[in-house]
């Protein structure tokens, strides 16, 4: 039976072969590996790209102290982007679940439709949820829309959610029980961090601090966008996000203010996308 | 008669888009086929989430059929000759002339079929309509074409669509590779060898088959014509869980199999079952029915979490939280909106007289119903809106009436789905509606085109049902009125003028009456007369419809709308002339005195008859102007020159119309 880490790896070594350039997580807070500027700002213009990687995907308000066997306020996505989107791009899919030892003859692997928005990120796509035995393990988008751009060509995107395809695979019934190496198990490795950042996350992050930072970052990526330098001004637009799934979690958004708080990221998000296609269709030409 | 066989592989196409090309394949295949030259016969249609299956006999050829068409004028200029020529395949020294004009003639061409079918397959694609289409390198569709069979007879039709070209290859179950298809004849047993049964209706009959099997299955949240759609190869399995989960309200179970899984609950002896049935698309049985029951437990478990947490907190903590969570943007908080629906729900009660227990229960249950909308177990199961708060309200000693009220107040779900059973809960209903509606108008949220984002078609669909159903006067235009006034009063900006919204805001709800006439049979034209009285209530303007229906043909009604049609002709032509009231110290003639007492007696008889909806009777009081006013017409010079007498003569006219419209705008009705 394999770990956590050879489940990765293998997931890893598969995508390779397919000619993805494995990536790293982003060094920054994102809620999905799809705002990961190699997913995000990547799918924009007409250059091709393949890429695969791990993305621990922070939620704050998904948190529950380690407690509960499925949620986190971290949890591990693997992210795969395919641009174009290749017309065999299921059967690709089903053949990385073989690699991980899924045996689409022993389970009943089936997509559901479920089609994807993000207001924040101005992008949307259509797609399935992939059930595995009535469990969704995979979200798979065919991408229409990103930062408010209509995306020629369309990338599919699948994002594995590692932590569920594990724990089956391990046959454990928590994500704490599931072994991330040989003799060290999920909890030993994340439990405190869930604990302390549930903590964080609830009780104490400082709100007054954190709306300051998100108009702090706002401001900064204005003046990014201003300098034409739209890749720092999505970093500050990811802090921006972070800022505000931190102050969601404390409860700090007045109703009537959360719109505008999404409002202002997607105009951002939209303004990033189209510094981004501009600096590329001038190497381009 | 060749047999044409056209099979559309997809990549999983969602259940609605297949009950969409369900419906609509039928006629798109043989008008398709007409289109291009082949009049086809015994269409059938099969539907499944992976191939849309058309199959038709079609003429092995079209015949040669002589045509000509008249072009531009012979002294067009040379480019618009050469356009005309091209479109039909010709060179400009090709058209004849004749009187004055060019022509394209053609002896026409037999054609085999072969050639033709690739016209009519792009045409299908083309002419289907999807809810939701997405596009992929390659093309527009419901979910990416992959693959195409084309075949009439045994022999491949050579085509290409979205970048697919055609073959005689099908794709079998994803467990199980290619299949060579042989021929429309073969084409269900040749798919049935790769484990796909490609018929819709011989899936279903499986599945009710071995959902039978298992036990006394229920489906409340009807998912089994879903399901349908969701698998190529059903296999009926059982599951089980753990008895202690029943402890659970019932509905809290059934939501949690049902909602997203779209499992089926068993009942036995009238109560639930520690079992479940499902549909598997294939694979283990023992490895499949174990990871679903994992799947289960892990939704009851959270089911429980969320249900002992919601408890513990107690509804009366939720309502503390409704002011803090936003309702409709710019509509405040779900505390400004379950003092306007109390409101609202205070006004209906007064309205449809009910009793006081109950008028009280409804409103004590107006406070309370937005409170579970903070509840865990709602955000986990959206599905149990109203139920979860029925419960809670329960816990807290609210009496059943109240918690009854709640329970169904979001019902109908969707446009023909159930009503509420309980009265209390339908009046919550109507007034939790209305208010929606209302207030979106209000803030300029109301539907454009297809976009719906509050969901307030359906919202009016069920208040219609609900009013038809329990014989409710609704008073719509005061209901609205007050929404929109308890929203400024609650300190939230309107986007447009209360004036302008709550008349459109009441006149969207009367459209949703529209449909339910149509399958009554009445017509567009009487549903138009109707809708012209400017009734605002659904109940007068559903009898209104039913009355002009069954007086259709009638003689009496022609005379009507032909006495209507000559008042409303002078009096429009002539309306700065009119005086602004009719005075009697002014008639000459015995026919105008004549007919200002038959309008007097029409004025109370048609108010009296509309005020019980009984519009029958006040057609015929409408029936009693027509003689009077004929008379009028050939007696009285009604654009006399004395300006005042002509004014007071316009007055009585418009008098006339102003009453009969109350019983239908006649002049909508067909001559």
């Amino acid at each position: 039976m394999a770990t956590f880490q050879q489940m990765i790896a293998q997931l890893q070594a598969f995508w390779e072969a397919e000619g993805c350039a494995i990536m790293q997580p982003y060094h920054t807070e994102v809620g999905a590996g799809t705002s990961n500027p190699a997913t995000l700002l990547r799918v924009l213009g007409p250059r091709p790209w393949r890429t695969a990687y791990v993305e621990p995907s922070i939620r704050p308000d998904d948190g529950r102290y380690g407690e509960n066997p499925y949620r986190f306020q971290q949890h591990y996505q693997y992210q795969v982007i395919l641009k174009p989107a290749p017309d065999d791009s299921q059967d690709v899919y089903l053949r990385s679940l073989a690699a991980i030892g899924i045996n689409p003859l022993e389970h009943d692997i089936r997509f559901v439709e479920d089609n994807w928005e993000s207001p924040s990120l101005g992008a949307w796509g259509l797609g399935w949820e992939v059930w595995m035995d009535g469990m969704e393990i995979t979200q798979f988008t065919y991408f229409q829309q990103a930062g408010g751009v209509e995306l020629e060509p369309v990338s599919v995107e699948m994002t594995y959610g590692l932590d569920r395809i594990g724990m089956h695979l391990q046959k454990v019934r928590r994500a704490q029980d599931m072994e991330w190496a040989p003799g060290v198990s999920w909890a030993d490795v994340y439990l405190e961090n869930e604990r302390q950042f549930s903590a964080y996350n609830y009780e104490l992050a400082d709100t007054e601090m954190l709306a300051r930072h998100f108009d702090d970052h706002e401001a900064e990526a204005g003046r990014c966008l201003e300098a034409n330098l739209p890749l720092p001004a999505y970093d500050q637009v990811l802090k921006c996000s972070h800022a505000f799934n931190l102050l969601d979690s404390r409860r700090a958004i007045a109703v009537t203010d959360r719109q505008a708080y999404i409002l202002r990221m997607r105009r951002l998000t939209q303004a990033v996308a189209r510094a981004y296609l501009a600096a590329q269709e001038g190497d381009d030409a | 008669m060749p047999d044409l066989l056209i099979e559309i592989g997809c990549e999983e196409l969602p259940a609605a888009a297949c009950r969409e090309a369900e419906r609509q394949l039928p006629e798109l295949l043989t008008r398709s086929l007409s289109e291009a030259g082949l009049e086809s016969r015994d269409a059938r249609i099969h539907v499944g989430p992976r191939r849309l299956v058309a199959i038709a006999s079609v003429p092995p050829q079209r015949d040669a059929v002589a045509t000509q068409q008249r072009g531009p004028r012979a002294d067009a200029p040379e480019p618009a000759r050469a356009g005309f020529a091209r479109k039909h395949g010709l060179a400009v020294d090709e058209l004849e002339q004749r009187e004055g004009f060019v022509w394209a003639v053609s002896d026409g061409r037999a054609a085999p079929a072969a050639e033709l079918v690739p016209d009519a397959v792009h045409r299908i694609v083309a002419g289907l309509q999807f809810a939701k289409t997405m596009r992929w390198p390659g093309g527009r569709f419901s979910r990416p074409i992959r693959w195409l069979v084309v075949k009439l007879d045994d022999e491949v039709v050579a085509m290409e669509l979205a970048g697919v070209a055609s073959g005689g290859e099908s794709r079998g179950h994803r467990s199980l590779g290619a299949v060579r298809v042989g021929s429309a004849a073969s084409y269900l047993d040749d798919l049935r060898g790769v484990h796909v049964l490609a018929d819709a209706a011989e899936r279903r009959e499986l599945i009710v088959e071995g959902l039978n099997t298992v036990g006394e299955w229920i489906d409340p949240m009807a998912k089994l014509e879903e399901v349908v759609h969701l698998v190529e190869w059903p296999v009926v399995l059982e599951g089980r869980f753990d008895e202690r989960y029943l402890e659970l309200p019932e509905r809290v179970p059934i939501t949690a199999m049902q909602s997203h899984q779209r499992y089926f609950p068993i009942v036995r002896e009238g109560r639930l079952d520690a079992r479940f049935a499902f549909v598997a698309n294939g694979g283990d049985a023992a490895v499949v029915a174990a990871g679903n029951e994992e799947v289960l437990v892990g939704r009851l478990e959270d089911a429980v979490f969320a249900h002992d947490k919601d408890q513990a907190r107690g509804i009366a903590a939720m309502l503390a939280e409704l002011p803090r969570v936003s309702f409709l943007e710019g509509a405040g908080s779900l505390a400004d909106k379950a003092e306007r629906v109390r409101e609202l729900a205070r006004q209906l009660c007064d309205r449809v007289e009910v009793e006081p227990p109950l008028r009280e229960a409804v409103a004590r249950a107006a406070a309370l119903c937005k409170a579970d909308l903070v509840s865990s177990l709602v955000a986990e199961f959206s599905d149990l809106q109203g139920y979860a708060g029925s419960l809670y309200a329960r816990d807290a000693g609210e009496p059943p009436e109240v918690c009854d009220a709640i329970a169904d107040h979001h019902l109908p779900i969707e446009a023909g789905g159930a009503l509420p059973a309980d009265e209390g809960a339908a009046l919550l209903s109507v007034s939790d509606k209305a208010d929606t509606v209302a207030v979106a108008f209000a803030l300029g949220a109301q539907p454009t085109g297809s976009r719906d984002p509050y969901g307030l078609r359906r919202a009016a669909a069920g208040i219609v049902a609900i009013a038809l159903e329990r014989g409710y006067e609704l008073g719509l235009v005061d209901l609205m009125a007050e929404s929109v006034h308890m929203l400024v009063s609650q300190g939230h900006e309107l986007r447009r003028k209360p004036l302008e919204a709550v008349p459109d805001a009441v006149d969207f709800v009367l459209d949703r009456v529209e449909p339910l006439m149509a399958e009554e049979g009445v017509t567009v034209d009487e549903m138009r007369a109707a809708r012209g009285s400017g009734v605002t209530g659904p109940l007068p303007l559903a009898a209104l419809c039913r009355a002009l229906r069954d007086a259709r043909g009638a003689e009496w009604l022609a005379a009507i709308r032909d006495a209507y049609g000559r008042c409303i002709r002078i009096t429009a032509r002539a309306a700065e002339q009119t005086a602004s009231e009719v005075r009697t110290s002014m008639f000459e003639m015995d026919e105008e005195r004549a007919l200002c007492a038959a309008l007097t007696a029409a004025d109370i008889e048609i108010a009296d008859a509309a005020a019980r909806r009984d519009y029958a009777s006040a057609l015929d009081a409408a029936a009693l102007m027509v003689e009077p006013i004929n008379a009028y017409f050939e007696q009285v010079m009604v654009m006399a020159d004395d300006p005042a007498l002509r004014g007071n003569r316009l007055k009585l006219l418009a008098d006339v119309v102003s009453t009969l419209r109350l019983v239908g705008d006649f002049e909508q009705l067909p001559g």
